[in-house]
């Protein structure tokens, strides 16, 4: 038993050493595909520490949207920002002049800081089309010019989309599901044209122009990606399906004006809290180590654990992270001792109640573990509640929310046990005081 | 031991009062501060002369102007001839009269280099989170109170279920109340960092709650033949170095940042940390002072409710 728990301690400690590693100087190993830039460059900062980029969109000349389609639209850019975790951003509706507002911060790895770009990159005007084609009507490059008469289907005409790969070919798709109407001219369109090409476009862009080999009944479409990387094509296809299930525009939008713009808050705000994470963070350690002495350090550990873990999910998914989502993390610091608190607590209960030692780590952590099981699913419930129906700042809250829940509960369950668990099977580790009771060596 | 129970009528008394001070708050100021998020407003961009812009000094300027909260960011677009123009964008939270805009603009002229002969033209705004998104996000936390008294009341069969999860509840929105008042008397902006201070102290505070009630939960098996209000009593007891602990760490991390924030004068920050720190406070509160207390007041009545119902053995 000790031998067991002591080589899982020291396999966590390296474990853990190595996230902490890469959190702070990333990790790129020569001839893999293994390439994780440190976190401090790696974060998305939201608009009010790094700037951004606003844009005034609005439909094109000849389409005179009504109250209601502007705010459809709105809602779709809304959703396509949500589902790219762009939490920080204003998207703000100006009826009189029908236009919709947009700003967003720059991405993460952004270089040129050029704002029409950054625009581009989102996708925001983007309109799913299936067209047929002309074949004599291509570009330099020989690729199929997008007809505006020969529409066979429209974003709107898809009910819902997810990239897949196929298991045997390894081929990367997005699947579609198509409404009632949208099969119809599907499978009209599709008989119509055996052994002729269908093009699929975003916007102008040609994605695939698939030869139409039968033709197809059902609700179910596919556009195939053709990226040799298996990995870009995932990605592509990922973001393709995304932009599509966020919902289809009712016209397109056209950006008449783009500007970049200020952080409200600038670098010195950033500086200033992240210092003040670093003492706080240092304030907690002291204290668990001051009061609860051996198990303190534990709790040092998993609290590490916890933050490195958080950073690296948050900057790998590429969530914007405002001031207030860095305030966030440093309380769920706070919070993340709370579950080796009630632990302790209960362990130096059982120590006074004349337990020995390792007795009273068994019986205190089994005892701790309902409250805490109960604490973190109420808590869970409220996050994936609030991540399904809240959007923007709600959306991001309720994801850095579960997230440290989820991670509380691993390092409790599993860190902090495993631990625990080694250092009771030794001699030295026995002493009463070193729990932070009064008074010598427990009985035994 | 501290008789939390007998004791009861002076917290939820305290709780009352707060209550009270909220509402003459609200009604006195006429609702909450809505930001130019929760109520629309008018953008106005002003064609600068130079980029360098003293944006808290533009803040200032606007919202004494305008008697509206004010935010300040500087920006820059390229004009027909590829010529830079630097801008300076005020937010302002409510649709400005013309008396209102010409006051603005004249003070941003008379305190900073503005090109001559341009004048901003007000883009007037909906509101970001408009009545659909309020109305989703109360949706959000009504459906989460509600799956949260299910889970206790499964959980907590021993405590009477709906009754724990009742008080959890009451707990949980005392704490928003709390959070309320406090925008509401100072008359804080209530903007995004609002929604993010409220929702999380609504996830610390419900962990704070189920940690009291999984010790009466194991109390109530272990000490049968003792009174409701010994065994909420003696669990509160027992928890409080851990809810103290872990309400003593949070609360410096929060401290620290609003020290630093305070130090360097970040007001956004400043303004976000505060509510939380209350909320800290306010969720430690109702942890130990309303949730389990409540919770056996309830269970009392419903035992003498339960035992009126049944006729009396003769």
């Amino acid at each position: 038993m000790k031998g067991n728990y002591g080589i899982k301690s020291l396999f966590l400690i390296l474990i853990i050493g190595l996230l902490t590693y890469i959190s702070i100087a990333g990790l790129t190993i020569q001839g893999t595909n293994i390439d994780i830039p440190k976190v401090s460059e790696n974060i998305r900062y939201g608009i009010d520490i790094r700037g951004g980029v606003r844009a005034v969109l609005t439909a094109p000349a000849d389409v005179n949207p009504t109250n209601e389609q502007m705010e459809a639209a709105k809602q779709v850019v809304e959703n396509r920002l949500d589902y790219q975790k762009v939490y920080d951003r204003t998207v703000l509706l100006e009826k009189n002049n029908k236009r919709i507002i947009v700003e967003i911060p720059w991405r993460q790895d952004e270089k040129e800081f050029d704002p029409n770009k950054a625009i581009n990159e989102l996708g925001m005007t983007a309109q799913l089309t299936f067209r047929e084609v002309d074949k004599e009507k291509v570009d330099e490059y020989g690729r199929y010019l997008p007809l505006d008469d020969k529409i066979i289907l429209k974003g709107d005409d898809v009910v819902k989309s997810t990239p897949e790969t196929d298991p045997s070919t390894g081929k990367v798709y997005v699947a579609l599901k198509l409404s009632s109407e949208g099969a119809k001219k599907f499978e009209e369109a599709t008989g119509r044209l055996v052994g002729e090409p269908l093009a699929i476009f975003m916007d102008e862009q040609l994605i695939s122009a698939p030869t139409v080999r039968q033709k197809i009944t059902g609700d179910s479409a596919v556009i195939e990606i053709n990226n040799p990387d298996p990995n870009a094509a995932i990605k592509e296809a990922t973001e393709l399906s995304n932009t599509i299930n966020a919902g289809a525009l009712p016209f397109k939008l056209e950006a008449v004006q783009i500007e970049s713009i200020s952080p409200t808050l600038g670098k010195s705000a950033l500086d200033v809290i992240l210092r003040a994470g670093l003492i706080a963070g240092i304030l907690v350690i002291l204290f668990m180590l001051l009061y609860y002495r051996l198990p303190g350090i534990i709790a040092d550990i998993a609290l590490l654990f916890q933050i490195v873990a958080q950073v690296l999910i948050i900057s790998s998914v590429g969530m914007s992270l405002t001031l207030a989502g860095i305030a966030g993390i440093i309380l769920t610091i706070g919070m993340g001792v709370d579950a080796n608190v009630i632990i302790y607590e209960r362990i130096k209960e059982e120590i006074r109640a004349g337990k020995t030692v390792k007795a009273a780590i068994d019986a205190g952590f089994d005892r701790a573990f309902a409250a805490i099981f109960d604490g973190n699913i109420t808590t869970l419930i409220v996050a994936v509640v609030l991540y399904m129906l809240g959007s923007g700042p709600i959306q991001s809250f309720a994801f850095t929310l579960g997230l440290g829940v989820l991670l509380n509960f691993i390092t409790a369950i599993v860190i902090s046990r495993t631990f625990l668990r080694a250092i009771s099977s030794y001699k030295v580790t026995k002493n009463r005081w070193l729990y932070g009771v009064r008074g010598g060596n427990s009985n035994v | 031991m501290f008789d939390f129970v007998g004791n009861r009528k002076y917290f939820f008394g305290f709780s009352a009062l707060i209550l009270i001070a909220c509402i003459i708050a609200l009604i006195y100021h006429q609702g909450m501060n809505l930001d130019i998020q929760f109520q629309g407003g008018t953008i106005l961009e002003f064609q600068m002369k130079n980029p360098n812009v003293d944006l808290n000094k533009a803040i200032n300027v606007a919202q004494q102007a305008s008697g509206k909260i004010a935010n300040a960011q500087t920006s820059y677009s390229l004009d027909t001839t590829n010529e830079r123009v630097d801008l300076l964008v005020l937010n302002i939270a409510s649709r400005l009269s013309e008396e209102e805009y010409d006051k603005v603009v004249a003070a941003i002229e008379e305190n900073f280099e503005v090109k001559e002969g341009t004048k901003p033209t007000p883009r007037v705004v909906d509101p970001v989170m408009g009545k659909e998104m309020a109305a989703k996000s109360i949706l959000a936390i009504v459906i989460a109170a509600a799956l949260m008294v299910v889970y206790v009341w499964v959980r907590f069969k021993v405590m009477g279920g709906l009754l724990a999860g009742l008080a959890s509840v009451v707990a949980l929105l005392h704490d928003v109340m709390v959070m309320i008042a406090l925008y509401a008397i100072l008359q804080l902006p209530v903007n995004e960092s609002f929604i993010a201070a409220i929702l999380t102290i609504v996830g610390y505070s419900i962990n704070d709650t189920i940690v009291i009630f999984d010790r009466i939960r194991e109390n109530s098996t272990l000490l049968r033949k003792e009174s409701l209000a010994t065994i909420a009593n003696k669990s509160i007891s027992q928890s409080l170095s851990r809810t103290i602990n872990t309400a003593l760490t949070t609360i410096v991390c929060i401290l620290t940042v609003y020290i630093f924030a305070a130090y360097y004068n970040i007001e956004s920050i400043k303004l976000f940390v505060l509510p939380l720190l209350v909320g800290l406070i306010s969720g430690t509160y109702s942890t130990i002072f309303i949730a389990s207390p409540l919770w056996v007041v309830m269970k009392e009545r419903q035992a003498k409710k339960l035992a009126a119902s049944k006729p009396a053995k003769a």
